[in-house]
């Protein structure tokens, strides 16, 4: 008995007791049995087991060299470090396929121990809903990608994992943005539930919130991880390119965005029910999209590593979701008519209605971009490519606008806000663009739209900046000293600020992006001799010579460079070439990246010959550290969202409890009415 | 009294109002100078670098001429800066590729003509449509929440007095505190003022 069979063992009860939980749920619930019901519980948690089980033999096989399952053969190699070895589970379709699933019944397992907060209605359903999901991934890996199917000789050795992705990148950005991908299904299971049963009043949204967070956070980290990775490994001095699996994983995310603006209209107004209900359900079918587009191969990208057949699978599925939540909306859709009261445009949901438009059109934008080479090749039979111009050209305008709006958010009042005091608000965020506008110049930033795209980031900014210190004077006014203030905003009003946090490292990271495609400067060398040099933008490189390094799987050839400014040497720089010996025709890159004052010196070694001539490529990208720098404040600010407010919540209910009478806000008035008005 | 009180409130109107016009009007006219009047300093470099960035690298994956470091990229590169020094135009390198190898393998945004059109077309469409319904939406909703708000107006505590205010700065600071609070109280009862006095 091998481990392999233990994993299929293991996945084919898996996939029993999912079948089991869909059934007893829902017969559970129409035939009223409280035990049929709450034994579902138990099968979630058991079908948990099991997948554990499925992945740890799956990692077993790879850990100790089972060559005779033909995926750990395919992904690892007896000379792979015991980190990539166990990183190659993921490296190729099947595993990844099991990682998925194994990740969501974990979620499951997770949401299972929180159930208690969920409507209670709903449990049964979203369950039912999460285990339909997980069938269908199990139901996949036993019958066309099992990644414990052994071959009938068992080779002395693997091939290897891809040489590209042998990288610290592999370690975390798969895991995440599949972790990613998968966590959309939680807030659609809700959504599911919250359809058949019909409570569709905020309840529901309540309680995903944090889960949908939760998906936008792990999201936000996997897509920044996987920018990172392509900067320093693919050696083109960028870090996005538009590609189609890069845009399968941003859908989602926008979805995602707007979802998590709407939601709160919803929370607050109780208006947009059923617009909430379509991003949730948009959201977990462009993921289904998503990885159905990577997984067949149908559009051609640079993440080829695992194409296969099971694309027809994928593209059913997504058809059952589609179908099937329309049908739901058709079903439900007399009861999601609520009354809309809204009072004014110039008020914080008007300013989200701008938000969903704008993320909505992006969503789509990117849509159509991705698969118009696929309606052209169906319509005028040639595959029309749609490359980053045409992404940049539809993006900047739409992402220029969004960026006002999220200054101009903030700045006004939920219901109403009086136009004096916009534009009293406005003034000082509006100065400082304009000082923006004026000072660029001076600069040599003379290219008119980089010096939109900065004003409009600096008016943003200081709006944010603003409004933090306003909020901290509010405070310190009752006594607070100013850093106390400022901590105790981000404790007791996490959502508020942390959002804020969000939307600083949204404009630091569009800053990045403008300066880093605006400005970005690049040198070919000619093929240098050792002690000849290359000059960009001030900064001077000499080649000194290349060192060859034998090892038993590869070879590396690193070239040696000073790099010298301003008539003094900075620092020595190795940038290199590892090609595989398994994969000859793929050399792997060792980038030199040098940051000095928010630029990156991009160096990248394109050819080289003997010990002693290279040719060597150099970008000079200025701001793209903002990039990172904005993309991690960003999740911070996620994480702070996220993060749960026990104390809080219990201290508050305490409070109101003792002091009904004492609520002088509207705010009380109004969640009332949400309660009453629009409860179904 | 009573005049300086109007011609404060008048002035807290106005002032903020004419500030943010200024400061539109200022960065309009730096944009519009940027984009028309002040010349192109466009180093051939960057010339080259706009032309590379529109085509396509014929042998890589989704990479432009522009950032790949495959040869024919680097010849592709060279052929371009040599043709801009005979005093070609961007335009006219651009076709000179796209005949040579195909507009469609090698122009990397969808031309404006024929059917790839539709690849701008119809996100554009889309979006002024949504825009445009979204209008009619709150159009909708506005109508209609004006009869029922008369009451809500009721229910809701007194406004923010908005106009009444003096002339200093401190008097929109006390609003806008209000404001805050009002705010911050809807999220926090602790944090409602007669609670942290009674307290």
């Amino acid at each position: 008995m091998y481990f392999s069979d233990l994993g299929v063992i293991a996945l084919y009860l898996a996939l029993g007791f999912a079948l089991f939980t869909i059934v007893a749920a829902v017969l559970g619930v129409i035939y009223q049995r409280p035990m049929l019901v709450e034994s579902t519980r138990r099968s979630v948690l058991t079908v948990t087991f099991f997948m554990l089980l499925a992945v740890a033999a799956l990692l077993a096989s790879f850990l100790t060299h089972d060559f005779g399952v033909a995926y750990v053969a395919e992904q690892s190699s007896r000379a792979m470090p015991w980190y990539f070895t166990a990183a190659a589970f993921y490296g190729g379709q099947d595993g990844s396929l099991l990682y998925w699933a194994f990740m969501l019944a974990v979620f499951s397992a997770i949401f299972v121990f929180s159930s208690r907060r969920a409507p209670k209605a709903m449990v049964p359903y979203i369950l039912a809903t999460l285990m339909g999901i997980e069938t269908f991934f199990v139901l996949v890996l036993v019958s066309v990608s099992n990644p414990f199917a052994r071959s009938v000789v068992s080779p002395a050795d693997g091939v290897g994992l891809n040489p590209l992705l042998m990288d610290p990148g592999m370690l975390l950005h798969p895991p995440l943005l599949l972790m990613g991908f998968m966590s959309f299904s939680v807030p659609f299971a809700f959504a599911v539930a919250a359809l058949i049963t019909g409570q569709l009043n905020a309840d529901w949204l309540r309680a995903i919130r944090r889960w949908s967070l939760a998906s936008w956070t792990i999201q936000s980290a996997g897509l920044l991880l996987g920018a990172w990775w392509a900067y320093h490994v693919l050696g083109w001095g960028g870090y996005w390119s538009w590609d189609p699996v890069e845009n399968a994983a941003l859908l989602p995310w926008l979805t995602m965005t707007a979802f998590l603006h709407s939601t709160m209209v919803q929370e607050r107004r109780g208006m947009l029910k059923v617009w909430n209900l379509f991003l949730v359900i948009a959201s977990f079918a462009l993921s289904i999209f998503g990885t159905f587009e990577v997984r067949s191969g149908v559009i051609s990208s640079v993440h080829s590593f695992a194409y296969s057949n099971i694309g027809a699978y994928y593209f059913a599925f997504l058809v059952i979701v589609i179908l099937f939540s329309s049908g739901l909306f058709a079903f439900r859709f007399p009861r999601l008519q609520a009354e809309q009261e809204f009072d004014s445009v110039l008020s914080r949901e008007g300013v989200f209605l701008l938000n969903n438009l704008l993320l909505v059109g992006m969503t789509f934008a990117t849509l159509w971009g991705t698969v118009f080479p696929l309606i052209t090749a169906f319509f005028i039979k040639q595959t029309e490519t749609v490359g980053p111009p045409f992404y940049d050209q539809v993006m900047a305008p739409l992402t220029v606008v969004l960026i006002v709006a999220m200054g101009v958010g903030p700045l006004l009042a939920w219901r109403r806000t009086s136009v004096a005091s916009l534009w009293r608000n406005l003034c000082v965020p509006a100065l400082m663009a304009a000082a923006c506008a004026l000072i660029l110049p001076l600069f040599g930033v003379t290219n008119v739209i980089a010096n939109i795209g900065f004003s409009v980031c600096a008016f943003t900014a200081m709006a944010m900046l603003y409004e933090l210190w306003r909020g901290m004077r509010v405070r310190h006014s009752h006594g607070e000293f100013y850093v106390v203030a400022l901590y105790q905003l981000f404790n007791r009003y996490r959502r508020r600020y942390g959002g804020y946090i969000v939307h600083l490292g949204l404009v630091l990271l569009v800053v990045g992006i403008i300066g880093s495609s605006y400005f970005q400067q690049q040198r070919d060398s000619v093929a240098l001799n050792a002690g000849q040099d290359m000059t960009i933008a001030g900064y001077r490189l000499t080649f000194l010579g290349n060192i060859n390094v034998q090892d038993v799987d590869k070879q590396t050839e690193i070239a040696q460079l000073q790099i010298w400014y301003d008539g003094q040497l900075v620092k020595y720089i190795y940038p290199g070439r590892v090609v595989y010996n398994n994969y000859p025709s793929q050399p792997t890159s060792l980038i030199s990246i040098n940051t000095f004052n928010a630029a990156d010196l991009y160096v990248f070694l394109s050819d080289w010959n003997g010990s002693s001539q290279a040719t060597i490529s150099v970008f000079y990208n200025p701001l793209v550290p903002f990039v990172w720098d904005g993309g991690i404040l960003m999740i911070i600010g996620g994480i702070c969202c996220w993060w749960p407010e026990r104390h809080r919540t219990a201290a508050s209910q305490r409070k109101r409890v003792v002091a009904p009478g004492s609520s002088v806000s509207g705010e009380k008035s109004e969640k009332q009415k949400v309660h009453g008005g629009v409860t179904v | 009294m009573m005049g300086a009180r109007a011609r404060g409130s008048i002035g807290s109107y106005w002032r903020p109002l004419c500030i943010v016009l200024a400061t539109v009007l200022i960065m309009v006219a730096v944009w519009f100078w940027l984009a028309f009047v002040m010349p192109r300093h466009e180093t051939l470099d960057q010339r080259v670098r706009d032309v590379a960035s529109q085509l396509r690298c014929p042998v890589c994956q989704g990479e432009s001429v522009e950032d790949s470091s495959a040869s024919i990229a680097q010849q592709m590169r060279s052929v371009i800066r040599e043709q801009l020094q005979q005093g070609r135009s961007e335009q006219e390198v651009i076709q000179y590729f796209a005949s040579r190898y195909g507009e469609q393998n090698i122009v990397w945004a969808p031309p404006w003509h024929g059917f790839s059109i539709l690849a701008w077309l119809v996100p554009m469409t889309l979006l002024l449509g949504g825009a445009f319904l979204l209008l009619f939406v709150v159009r909708d909703w506005l109508r209609r929440s004006y009869f029922p708000s008369s009451q809500s107006e009721s229910r809701e505590p007194a406004e923010i007095p908005e106009r009444s205010n003096e002339q200093h700065d401190d008097g929109a600071w006390e609003i806008y505190r209000a404001q805050v609070e009002k705010e911050l109280a809807a999220e926090d009862v602790l944090f409602q003022p007669n609670v942290m006095e009674g307290s």
